[in-house]
């Protein structure tokens, strides 16, 4: 495979990961509402501790999809 | 005039010089473009869990009023009673166990909102929507669809009154 394949395929995948755990955190902000606004406030730490770690791995794919993605211009130059 | 030049090409319409934007490539959106939004959206809702977060562990709800239920002496044992706490909204019910002991728990069942009742001879509440079972001793579910328990009101009792001080949900 090509690395301009491999880089097509690569950012389809990363996209597809980030988009299941955006959905994950929208999943996580209804149920904190949910659990705020009904008083059980025991879930609403460990939900915001799971959001910012879905956020970190978001971060990571992207930084890493942007790396190499410079890496394959820079090469091609 | 011929749309096409002497090559053959396809020639540009003339008010293409005075609009030069074409709204295909100006629409158009990479996978890395998208990537960033994705990830900015993910900032976004771990900020606003956060915020959630901060809101619950720094607003302290307001202290529920203290209401009669009823006299003590109204209540036998495997007996209950109905009553509405903190507002009338919010139907509950205490039963007196077979130690004597009076407790007290929101009628609302956790599954879809149905009203319990009280089965004194197993000692459980009971939803009769879709079969859900309560503990009457401490409101955990014991069978059926539920999975959460049903929230306790505190009681407390003065004299002969039995009064309601407070909900753990």
């Amino acid at each position: 495979m090509e690395a301009r394949d491999q880089g097509t395929t690569l950012m389809t995948a990363i996209c597809s990961f980030i988009v299941i755990l955006l959905i994950i955190q929208i999943w996580l902000v209804s149920a904190a509402l949910e659990a705020l606004l009904s008083g059980d406030r025991g879930v609403l730490v460990p939900a915001a501790i799971a959001s910012a770690i879905m956020f970190a791995i978001n971060g990571g794919l992207l930084w890493h999809a942007l790396r190499f993605d410079r890496r394959m211009r820079r090469t091609a130059e | 005039m011929s749309d096409k030049d002497v090559e053959g090409a396809p020639r540009e319409p003339a008010w293409r010089a005075d609009f030069p934007i074409r709204w295909a490539l100006d629409h158009y959106v990479t996978r890395r473009e998208l990537a960033k939004f994705l990830t900015l959206g993910s900032a976004l809702l771990a900020a606003g869990n956060a915020v959630i977060a901060a809101v619950g562990k720094w607003r302290r709800a307001p202290p529920l009023p203290e209401v009669t239920i009823a006299g003590a002496a109204a209540i036998p044992i495997g007996g209950s009673a109905l009553f509405r706490y903190p507002t009338e909204a919010d139907p509950c019910i205490v039963v007196r166990g077979q130690d004597g002991a009076l407790r007290a728990f929101s009628q609302v069942c956790t599954h879809l909102s149905c009203a319990v009742v009280h089965r004194a001879e197993k000692d459980e509440l009971f939803c009769p929507c879709h079969h859900g079972h309560f503990s009457a001793n401490d409101g955990r579910p014991i069978a059926g669809p539920p999975i959460r328990r049903l929230p306790v009101i505190r009681l407390t009792q003065r004299g002969d009154q039995v009064i309601a001080i407070g909900k753990e949900v």
